[in-house]
């Protein structure tokens, strides 16, 4: 008897396997979405919006409609969609480079609005697709293209000043800034019904009960609903599988915090 | 696009492994907590080696960690019964 490899059944076998680098965190994510489209039954009504930068290769992942937009408006043409026919679910796939950087404004303000519609934005900590540059999510003492001798930054959860001699004021976080925190943000400024939480694709069972509730809190009409993933990226990190699991469960953790921010009515969230 | 398998046989599973599928990333040996995933010399999609099942003395315990931390669905473990 042929055995067929466990994948979630909306998943596009054709297309396997994916266009992405090995250990990517993407096929992770992709792999937790599948599974709650799959448990939830909605492959038919799903409207899947990919972005520029890596989560472009997500094109041909699902059997569902796609649509792929430029950079970070990928939440303004969901948003359209889902105006102009509310039967659908739209979920608008970022990274965090098209998410928290060029598209930001289209996240706050949808998040304002209080959209219905779900947000998934995928934090590397770097701009992958153009070879690993500096993102909005680098953390302190991370080594990237544009910040060879790491981001400088004095803080009591990394330790001691990171590179404090050869470092140029570019990189000081206490110049540029701290990574930018989502869930927090969307939580701050979201209104009734939004469902905001970060998940971890160390943890792919969670993050798939994450994702899940964000999608019905779509499909009950409630709200915005932001999932943001932690996630890998061993090709622009240059790390092997040990030390690539290592960063994403020990260090990237100590600042973005694995948890839900805010929970779904239902369950007795303050609304 | 390649879904044949091999079949190993390792303490309380039957692991099929997708050498098309596997692209080599490591992850599932980092995650096994018996350490009985190791490089294989069948060569995965891109090349590099695959992984194979029976490392260790004591075999697998079908935890299904390799299978859920897989970004590529290339292992898939069904649980069988000791014989004894």
């Amino acid at each position: 008897m042929m055995v067929k490899p466990l994948m979630p059944k909306c998943w596009r076998k054709e297309s396997k396997p994916h266009k992405f680098c090995p250990g990517c965190g993407h096929g992770l994510a992709l792999k937790a979405l599948g599974m709650a489209i799959d448990e939830l039954g909605i492959q038919d009504k799903v409207v899947f919006g990919c972005d520029m930068g890596c989560s472009l290769k997500a094109w041909d992942f699902f059997n569902v409609d796609i649509v792929q937009t430029h950079h970070g408006r990928t939440t303004p043409v969901i948003t359209g969609l889902k105006r102009a026919n509310p039967e659908l679910i739209g979920i608008a796939y970022m990274g965090d480079g098209g998410g928290y950087a060029i598209g930001f404004q289209h996240l706050m303000n949808s998040a304002i609005r209080n959209e219905k519609i779900v947000a998934i934005i995928i934090n590397n900590t770097n701009y992958g697709m153009t070879g690993g540059q500096l993102a909005p999510g680098t953390l302190p003492g991370q080594e990237t293209e544009t910040s060879p001798y790491k981001r400088k930054g004095d803080t009591p959860l990394f330790g001691a000043n990171f590179g404090a001699e050869e470092c140029p004021q570019l990189w000081d976080i206490n110049e540029t800034g701290y990574p930018i925190q989502g869930p927090e943000m969307v939580t701050a400024i979201a209104k009734q019904g939004a469902y905001a939480a970060r998940g971890t694709v160390a943890n792919v069972r969670q993050l798939k009960d994450f994702i899940k509730k964000a999608l019905r809190n779509q499909m009950d009409g409630n709200g915005f609903s932001f999932v943001e993933v932690l996630s890998t990226c061993p090709t622009n990190w240059r790390t092997d599988a040990k030390a690539t699991l290592k960063y994403l469960e020990e260090d990237m953790t100590k600042y973005f915090k694995v948890r839900e921010f805010k929970i779904l009515a239902s369950e007795g969230g303050q609304q | 696009m390649d879904y044949s398998s091999i079949r190993f046989e390792s303490g309380k599973a039957a692991i099929y492994i997708f050498p098309g599928l596997c692209k080599g990333c490591g992850l599932c040996i980092e995650k096994c907590p018996v350490n009985n995933l190791g490089w294989s010399k069948v060569l995965g999609v891109f090349g590099t080696p695959s992984v194979e099942p029976g490392h260790n003395e004591k075999g697998c315990r079908a935890c299904t960690l390799c299978e859920n931390i897989c970004p590529d669905c290339a292992i898939y473990i069904e649980k069988v019964k000791l014989k004894n």
